[in-house]
């Protein structure tokens, strides 16, 4: 039923200058694919209500052949134009459920603009029905504050959750447990001196109850998170030792791991495992006050420097004569 | 006439009907709507999390209701998003046929999941790798020939170190994978745009012989040329001591995987090295 967009660029990735990827070409693309329907919308005044064109078709006279044909053409068109209004109510909600996901208030106007174009005098039936199926179909409210300024965001209005099922809520899309199967391993890293053996991994998951090559409720097939997945995504590094035979593998933290968390924190938690304190391991909890000790100097270094660029501009400003004087 | 006051009547009864459809709309209740929010939260679920997050929003709303069979479940919402040209489309992962979920738009001209949250340069990033990526033999992109495009990218200018941080980007949010330097579709990229993707590149895109289905990674006819998926070939010649081309008959030179099956244990996905080599032969 669409056109290829051969003239408007790709729909979905098109972006026109417009940060949020520019949605002037998905409408233009809608509407390229119903220019060869003349729309009773856009022909005739859009103000009228749809019901009353019916009455006008009813006037004329359905027993001549010319009858019928204008009949059905009529009938033909007005079907294509509840059907255009449906797709505006639907690319509406997307919209607002996209827009509501960034947790900023949508305006009429970006409404307008993106989804609705010409269709613009059928604004409050358009966003009735949006706001129907908005509550109907997902739950949520789509609640208008600021009468001026029409803008909208949305409520949801499923109840709220317990702690226990706030719990289980974070637990579900598998990154919950599956973050907690990484520290369990960086946590074997770092005791292990910073690198542990494949072997060594594998041991220790197997004690757990995880085996490689066995799909598991929660982490899915564990070698291929390991593998691939953590180094992917760069939370583990793995490496070939040098000069073993036959060849052995070894992990250490990626560059990830060390962005997001850090060797306190990991022995924190190991310590918590075995309900003792981190000074239990000297050596690792000299290694983690140094490496505290360096996250401080870099995060102050960072504010300086962010501040002295701050002074810089703020009198580059003053030179070139901004500023309420 | 007729066919406009009905029509116009349908309309305004509950919008949980479909327009003209004999088929009775499936009824939405909060367990339901938590499903649909949860799983929209995610983009894309596999199906044992599918699973988990069916008997969470029961466990929340419906206590002591009896657990819908999942596929039963998940129709009765797809008629109710059906007027709004949306499905929980079922797919699965194209190396080792893993069931997987997503929330995906019917019509390609839909407000994109992806333009929100991608910058001009970005998307159009994304738009030259998913080209490089279809165009490919083995649907695999290699990084080095994405980051030599970054030049002819619209919007602002981005540097290769830049680059590369995009694909990180996408590689998190699900929309591209790596593997060994090379990128290709996440499953979730090919559940979402599917039909666009079908409807842009009509002659580059490569459809599996088997389910009809757009393909991405896969093995092919030596002779023929036909395309199979792997979990596609795995089902197909799963029964079968000798495996021929099913186009044209010929012998079938790969190695053949084998079937998901999430009670079987099993090696998961092939070793490193193997897996280099049957790329090279896959097609």
């Amino acid at each position: 039923m669409l056109q290829k967009p051969e003239s408007e660029a790709l729909p979905i990735l098109q972006a026109e200058g417009e940060k949020d990827g520019g949605r002037d070409g998905e409408t233009q693309a809608l509407t390229a694919s119903q220019k060869e329907v003349p729309s009773p919308l856009l022909q005739e005044t859009p103000k009228e209500d749809l019901g009353a064109r019916r009455e006008e078709g009813a006037a004329e006279s359905a027993l001549t052949p010319k009858g019928v044909r204008t009949l059905a053409a009529k009938a033909l068109a007005r079907r294509r134009a509840y059907r255009r209004l449906d797709r505006t109510v639907a690319e509406l909600v997307q919209f607002l459920l996209v827009k509501d996901k960034k947790k900023s208030p949508i305006t009429r106007s970006e409404m307008v603009k993106y989804v609705i174009g010409d269709l613009k005098d059928l604004f409050p039936e358009i966003i009735a029905r949006a706001a129907e199926h908005l509550r109907y179909v997902f739950g949520f409210e789509l609640k208008q504050f600021g009468r001026k300024h029409h803008t909208y965001i949305l409520i949801n209005k499923l109840k709220p959750l317990e702690e226990e099922e706030e719990e289980e809520e974070e637990d579900l899309g598998g990154d919950g447990p599956r973050l907690g199967l990484l520290i369990m391993i960086l946590g074997l890293i770092y005791m292990k001196g910073n690198s542990a053996r494949e072997t060594q991994v594998w041991e220790m998951l197997r004690r757990l109850g995880v085996r490689p090559s066995k799909y598991h409720f929660l982490f899915g097939y564990p070698k291929r998170l390991v593998m691939e997945d953590f180094v992917q995504q760069r939370y583990l590094n793995y490496r070939q030792v040098p000069h073993t035979n036959p060849p052995e593998c070894e992990f250490s933290w990626g560059p990830r791991s060390n962005l997001e968390i850090s060797k306190m924190k990991v022995l924190g938690f190991v310590a918590k495992l075995h309900k003792k304190e981190p000074q239990h391991w000297p050596v690792q909890y000299r290694e983690a006050l140094a490496d505290e000790a360096d996250r401080a100097r870099a995060k102050a270094r960072a504010e300086a420097s962010m501040r002295a660029r701050a002074r810089a501009r703020a009198s580059a400003s003053e030179r070139a004569g901004i500023g309420p004087w | 006439m007729e066919e406009g006051r009905a029509e116009r009547r349908r309309r305004t009864e509950a919008l949980s009907h479909p327009q003209g459809g004999t088929r009775r709309a499936g009824v939405m209740t909060d367990v339901h709507r938590r499903f649909l929010q949860l799983l929209m939260t995610h983009g894309v679920l596999e199906e044992w999390d599918v699973r988990r997050l069916q008997k969470h929003c029961y466990r929340v709303h419906d206590r002591t209701g009896a657990v819908e069979e999942l596929e039963d479940f998940i129709n009765n919402i797809n008629s109710v998003l059906e007027s709004l040209y949306i499905e929980i489309k079922k797919g699965a992962t194209e190396d080792d046929g893993r069931p997987v979920y997503a929330l995906v738009n019917l019509a390609t001209t839909s407000v994109s999941k992806m333009a929100s949250d991608f910058a001009e340069n970005e998307l159009d990033l994304f738009r030259k790798a998913l080209e490089l990526i279809i165009d490919s033999d083995t649907g695999f992109a290699s990084s080095t020939n994405i980051l030599n495009l970054v030049d002819q990218l619209k919007g602002k200018k981005m540097r290769k170190k830049e680059a590369e941080q995009v694909l990180q980007k996408f590689v998190q949010n699900k929309w591209l994978i790596e593997k060994e330097g090379e990128f290709t579709l996440h499953s979730r990229a090919i559940l979402e745009m599917e039909q666009y993707i079908r409807e842009t590149y009509p002659d580059a895109v490569k459809i599996c012989n088997i389910c009809h289905s757009l393909l991405i990674q896969g093995q092919s006819c030596e002779t023929c040329g036909i395309r199979m998926h792997l979990p596609c070939v795995a089902k197909y010649f799963q029964p079968s001591l000798e495996p021929r081309c099913p186009h044209c008959n010929d012998y079938w030179p790969h190695e053949i995987p084998e079937v998901f099956d999430p009670e079987k244990e099993r090696e998961a996905g092939p070793s490193k090295v193997s897996k280099r080599s049957l790329r090279s032969r896959q097609h």
